[in-house]
C-alpha cells in the first residue's frame, strides 16, 4: 500500500467507523427507550417481577411451624439431652 | 571436562541476551507497579511474571512447544480468553443506571473517537516515514483507546498478533493511570458551575427491562454488525445470565472463579509475548505514546459530548459523567464521582457516571467490530 493511499484509508475508516459507532448507538437509545415505555406500561397492569427472581421449586416441602411448636420441640429436645448426659455420666464414674 | 563446558553452556549466565536481560527488568517493573504501587494488579502480576518466564534464556517457554507458547496459541490466537472474559465482565454489568437513562449512550458513542483519532494518528507518523504502521497496526492500536483490556486484546489478536504484547501493556497501565490521565483534560474544558450541575435522580428500572436490554441488544447486533458479534454476544449472555435470576450458579461462576481463571492464563499468554526481538522496538514506544493520546482524546470528547447534550436536551446532564465514556470500568466513574465531589461535597455523580460507563463498553466493542470488520474486507 502506498503511503497516500494508506493516509485515505484511515480517513476513510475514520470517518466511516464514528459515523457507524453513532447510528448504532442512536438505535440503541431509540429502542431502548421504546422498550422501556413498553415495559412500564406493561407491568402497570401485572406488576412488576421480584427483584431476585421467581423462587425456584424445591422438593423439600418448608415445613412452616408455629412458635409453640418450636418451643414443644425444645422442650423434647432439652429432656433427651439431659437424659443422654445423666447416661453418660452414670457411666463414667 | 565436556561435561563441565556442557553444563556452562546451558547456564542462563552464558546465554543470556542483552535484549533478555533488560526485558526480564520490565516484567520486574511491571510486577513492581501491581505490587508496590497497586496498577491493576489482577492483570500486571501474571502479565509480568509471563514476561520473565517468556525471557528465561534457553528455557524456551515462549516458543513453539514451550507452555507459555501453548497458552497463546489456545486462548488467544483463538479468540477464547478475551471473549470468556467479555462474558465475565457481562455478567458483572448493571445496566440499570444506562436504562435510567438511555442518552448516556451518546457520551459513550462520543468517546470511542479516541479509537478513530488515535488510528489517524498512526497513519499519519506511518506516512511522514516516521514509523512503519500498517492499517491493520494502525487500528489495532487504536483500540487502547477504547480503554477495555479484553476488546483491545481481541482485536490485536486478530489484526496485528506481533504487537499484542505492547498493546496489551498499554491498555491496562493506562487504565490504571486513568485517575491521573483524565482530571486535567476534565478541569480543562469545564468550568466551576458546570462542574456544579446536579442531575435529576435516576428513576427505578424494573427487572424486565434489564432482562430485556441484553436481548435487545444482541438483536441490533445481529441485524447490523455481526462482526461485533462474538465480543457484545458473549457480553450479552453473561448479563442475561446475570439478570435472569434462574441461573445464579452459572452465573456466579462466570462472574467469579471462571473469569479469575482465565485471568490468569490470559495474563501468562501476554506476558509470552513480552520477547526481546517484538517488544524492544522503537514501535513500543510509539504504542505507548499513541495510547496515551488515545485516552486523552477519548476522555475529551465525552466531556464535549456531554456539554453539547446540555445545550441540546433540557434534563441536566453533569459535563463530568461524559469522561466516563471511555469504559475503564468502574474507574472513570469514580474519577467522575470524585471530581464532582470536589466542586460540590453533595453531589454524587457516580451512579450517573455508571451509565456512560457501560454504554463505552458497548461503544468500544462496536468500534471493535469495525475495524475488524473493515480491514477484514
Amino acid at each position: 500500500m502506498t503511503a497516500s493511499n494508506l493516509m485515505t484509508e484511515g480517513l476513510n475508516l475514520m470517518l466511516v467507523g464514528m459515523g457507524f459507532v453513532f447510528v448504532f448507538l442512536t438505535l440503541l437509545v431509540i429502542i431502548t427507550t421504546f422498550m422501556s415505555k413498553i415495559i412500564t406500561s406493561y407491568e402497570k397492569n401485572v406488576g412488576v417481577l421480584p427483584e431476585e427472581g421467581i423462587p425456584a421449586p424445591t422438593a423439600v416441602i418448608s415445613q412452616a411451624m408455629s412458635a409453640k411448636q418450636h418451643a414443644n420441640d425444645d422442650k423434647n429436645l432439652i429432656t433427651i439431652l439431659s437424659a443422654a448426659v445423666h447416661k453418660f455420666r452414670s457411666r463414667h464414674k | 571436562m565436556d561435561k563441565l563446558i556442557h553444563l556452562w553452556e546451558a547456564t542462563g549466565i552464558h546465554q543470556i541476551t542483552p535484549g533478555q536481560g533488560v526485558m526480564i527488568l520490565i516484567g520486574m517493573l511491571l510486577l513492581y507497579l501491581a505490587i508496590k504501587k497497586n496498577f491493576e494488579p489482577l492483570l500486571l502480576v501474571p502479565i509480568g511474571f509471563g514476561g520473565v518466564l517468556a525471557n528465561i534464556p534457553g528455557a524456551g517457554l515462549a516458543e513453539a512447544g514451550g507452555i507459555l507458547h501453548i497458552f497463546y496459541t489456545v486462548g488467544i490466537e483463538s479468540g477464547a480468553f478475551p471473549l470468556i472474559i467479555f462474558m465475565g465482565v457481562g455478567a458483572m454489568t448493571d445496566f440499570g443506571p444506562l436504562l435510567a437513562n438511555p442518552k448516556t449512550l451518546f457520551l459513550g458513542a462520543a468517546a470511542q473517537f479516541g479509537i478513530f483519532a488515535t488510528l489517524m494518528g498512526a497513519v499519519v507518523l506511518s506516512y511522514y516515514g516516521i514509523f512503519d504502521f500498517s492499517l491493520s497496526d494502525a487500528a489495532a492500536i487504536g483500540i487502547i483507546g477504547g480503554a477495555d483490556g479484553p476488546t483491545s486484546i481481541y482485536v490485536a489478536s486478530k489484526l496485528a498478533p506481533d504487537l499484542l504484547g505492547a498493546i496489551a501493556v498499554a491498555s491496562y497501565s493506562y487504565m490504571a493511570l486513568v485517575p491521573l490521565i483524565q482530571p486535567p483534560i476534565m478541569r480543562a474544558l469545564t468550568s466551576e458551575s458546570e462542574r456544579k450541575i446536579k442531575m435529576v435522580q435516576q428513576r427505578h428500572v424494573s427487572q424486565r427491562e434489564k432482562i430485556v436490554f441484553p436481548l435487545l441488544l444482541l438483536i441490533l447486533v445481529a441485524f447490523l454488525l455481526p462482526d461485533a458479534a462474538p465480543l457484545l454476544g458473549m457480553f450479552c449472555f453473561g448479563n442475561l445470565m446475570k439478570e435472569c435470576a434462574v441461573v445464579d450458579r452459572l452465573s456466579n461462576t462466570t462472574q467469579n472463579s471462571l473469569i479469575n481463571t482465565v485471568t490468569i492464563f490470559l495474563g501468562l499468554a501476554v506476558g509470552s509475548k513480552l520477547s526481546a526481538d517484538k517488544f524492544l522496538d522503537l514501535q513500543t514506544l510509539g504504542i505507548l505514546v499513541l495510547g496515551m493520546g488515545a485516552f486523552a482524546i477519548g476522555t475529551a470528547c465525552g466531556v464535549l459530548m456531554a456539554k453539547i447534550l446540555n445545550k441540546l436536551i433540557k434534563e441536566p446532564i453533569n459535563p463530568l459523567i461524559g469522561s466516563a465514556g471511555v469504559s475503564a470500568v468502574p474507574m472513570a466513574a469514580r474519577v467522575s464521582n470524585k471530581m464532582g465531589l470536589e466542586s460540590d461535597p453533595h453531589n454524587f455523580l457516580l451512579m450517573h457516571a455508571m451509565g456512560p460507563n457501560v454504554a463505552g463498553v458497548i461503544g468500544s466493542a462496536v468500534a471493535a467490530g469495525i475495524l475488524i470488520n473493515y480491514i477484514g474486507a
